[in-house]
């Protein structure tokens, strides 16, 4: 119907946008060229020289920087791994709790998200760090028998060992990123009308069978989506184990650019990284909406 | 009080039935007690609170030079008397009430005042950036990154939903890829890649590269939350302000936006207060907001392991600050001057 105007208006943009990536890439090259430093990725395969606190592959700081930072690499996928175990716990736990018949519980949990909420991720990290894992005896611990073992050396669940670095991002990160989960959790019991809770409990199912075949079916398709959100976010924030000395991505890469200099070209390999990290997370949570919320909506 | 608490032990009562929710609850109030009770013998007899006692100018102002802390001192308590205008509006009698958009106008213009009084100029000697700190840049820092990720935000949403094209893959472009990266990178890339991108003879400071960082991460969350409004406006609207023969950017200004921000508000606040939070990272980037204040304090020997303490006084700190902005949001929203409009057909 409308007459096709002539796009003026995109024309001008796209002059506009095209100028100033000009002006910005121009300004760069001027710079490397002045400093001397150039482009190269030559330091990739040079000994890395640093040694990482961590590693779950074998590394010495011989070995070149890329793998410094594939190793890096690793670690953060395994501490965001983790986290989402345990913050999803906590939440669904947390998020449940808050629509519980005791008040008590119901009191607790909402006590825990508005507090969590309000104070910075990186000071509740510092926190864990600092006081709650540092502040271990150095004598290992065992409250529950040989299942776990604690020390400010580090913490041993079932034989397994895990530094203090990696505890205090885990227990940190879960925390944090529960709390969030657990308000997604309660937004999606909310969105399951009032009157099938009161149809099982007045058929007299128990609250935990009501919840996992009457409520959760129906709750999932609206949590889900919210949740590979939030375990998005914590992958994101697991870049703030910097703070507490944990060798992640993004610590390591910061060393490996402070020792190098090469900034913009250790940032590029960041951010790439990164994206591989986030496809991972997301090709994961599409595999999960495909298992979980299709069986969901097909009965 | 008395009423909610007859129904409070009624609904215990009635949960007492359920013998594993009588469990539940005494586990839970044990646990309760033993949290209260070694949080108190600590409180009394571990803690020593001469860290945060003696340095609280430090936590307030950093650095800032000594004869002239009054400066942002006065900024803050300004700040707190605004504040505490705010919150009280509803408990004054209407001979001392202000209206909503006064006070927006009000705490719109504590920013540049801030600004003035903190950088100096016009009369007073002049502070360089490298010297403030504590809560003063915290809240200058979430004050202006906010301020300019608003209208950044507004422009972002608009483009994403635009018809032309080119506008809405670029702003889709921007939107994703800044919500795809972790936020210490972007400020890694204010403070160490940006100078990079300038001409040589540009120099900008510290502060200022940060609020750039974070205002141009804030955004395309902003963009988002906007979306959200703009998405809620039936396009009956648009049809009916088209129909009276408004312009594509009258529409926009007095028809869509007024009643989409309306709606983002609540979704906004929360990011002024994960801006507020998220301006802690900048301790990791070396700046001595808040947080990086009390590494540097935490380093000194003479508070050697009073780390909880610290942290404890800092919590406290941020959930005041974020409650009050919380709350405040809550007051400007409900005393807001489109709160009316809605009755003018009438």
């Amino acid at each position: 119907m409308k007459r096709k105007r002539f796009p003026w208006l995109e024309i001008v943009l796209l002059i506009v946008v095209l100028t100033v990536v000009g002006v910005l890439v121009n300004n760069l090259a001027v710079n490397l060229i002045r400093t001397g430093l150039g482009l190269s990725f030559e330091w990739l395969w040079q000994p890395a020289g640093f040694a990482l606190s961590e590693h779950t592959l074998p590394y010495q700081p011989r070995d070149s920087t890329a793998w410094a930072l594939l190793v890096s690499w690793l670690n953060s996928l395994r501490v965001i791994a983790c986290s989402i175990v345990l913050a999803t716990v906590l939440g669904v736990g947390a998020g449940a709790a808050r629509r519980s018949l005791n008040p008590l519980l119901r009191q607790l949990a909402a006590l825990y998200v508005g507090l969590i909420r309000q104070i910075p991720l990186l000071l509740q990290l510092l926190f864990w760090y600092f006081v709650a894992f540092l502040g271990l005896p150095s004598e290992p611990m065992a409250p529950i028998g040989a299942l776990i073992s604690l020390s400010n050396q580090g913490v041993a669940i079932l034989g397994l060992n895990l530094s203090v670095e990696f505890s205090a991002v885990l227990v940190g990160l879960s925390v944090f990123t529960g709390a969030a989960i657990a308000e997604v959790v309660r937004g999606g019991l909310d969105s399951v009308p009032k009157g099938q809770w009161e149809a099982f409990r007045s058929l007299g199912i128990s609250e935990l069978l009501g919840l996992k075949k009457v409520v959760l079916p129906q709750a999932l398709p609206a949590i889900l989506p919210a949740l590979s959100s939030q375990y998005l976010n914590l992958a994101k924030n697991s870049t703030l184990a910097i703070a507490v000395g944990f060798a992640d991505l993004y610590a390591v890469s910061d060393t490996a650019i402070t020792q190098t200099g090469r900034a913009i070209e250790g940032f590029l390999i960041l951010l790439l990284s990164f994206l591989a990290l986030n496809l991972l997370i997301n090709g994961g949570m599409q595999a999960l909406n495909r298992i979980v919320v299709r069986p969901a909506q097909r009965t | 009080m008395t009423g909610s608490w007859t129904a409070y032990r009624k609904r215990l009562l009635q949960a007492r039935r359920h013998p594993l929710q009588t469990v539940l609850s005494v586990v839970i109030l044990a646990l309760i007690a033993w949290v209260v009770w070694s949080t108190a013998t600590w409180l009394v007899f571990g803690a020593d609170w001469s860290v945060v006692s003696e340095n609280l100018p430090l936590f307030a102002v950093g650095a800032y030079p000594e004869n002239e802390r009054w400066r942002p001192c006065l900024w803050l308590g300004l700040l707190c008397l605004m504040t505490a205008t705010t919150l009280l509006q509803p408990l004054m009698s209407a001979r001392w009430r202000i209206s909503g958009l006064a006070l927006s106008w009000c705490w719109l213009a504590m920013l540049p005042f801030g600004l003035l009084l903190l950088a100096g100029g016009a009369g007073l000697p002049t502070v360089s950036s490298r010297d403030w700190g504590g809560l003063t840049l915290t809240v200058l820092l979430t004050g202006f990154s906010g301020l300019l990720a608003l209208p950044l935000g507004v422009l972002l949403a608009l483009g994403r939903r635009s018809k032309l094209t080119l506008p809405r893959h670029l702003c889709r472009f921007y939107i994703d890829g800044m919500r795809a990266v972790p936020l210490i990178a972007v400020l890694f890339f204010g403070q160490l890649l940006l100078p990079l991108f300038l001409p040589v003879d540009i120099e900008i400071n510290r502060v200022l590269r940060a609020v750039v960082a974070f205002a141009l991460f804030a955004a395309a969350y902003v963009a988002e939350d906007v979306r959200g409004g703009l998405q809620a406006i039936p396009s009956t609207q648009l049809e009916a302000a088209a129909a009276l023969g408004l312009g594509p950017w009258q529409i926009q200004q007095l028809v869509v936006l007024p009643q989409a921000l309306r709606v983002a508000v609540p979704a906004l606040t929360n990011q002024a207060i994960g801006l507020l939070q998220n301006t802690s990272l900048m301790a990791i980037l070396g700046l001595v907001e808040l947080l990086g204040i009390s590494r540097s304090l935490l380093a000194n020997p003479a508070y050697i392991g009073r780390h909880l303490e610290t942290y404890i006084w800092l919590a406290g700190l941020y959930w005041l600050v974020c409650t009050a902005m919380a709350l405040m949001a809550r007051q400007l929203e409900r005393q807001g001057p489109s709160a009316s409009t809605s009755a003018i057909p009438s």
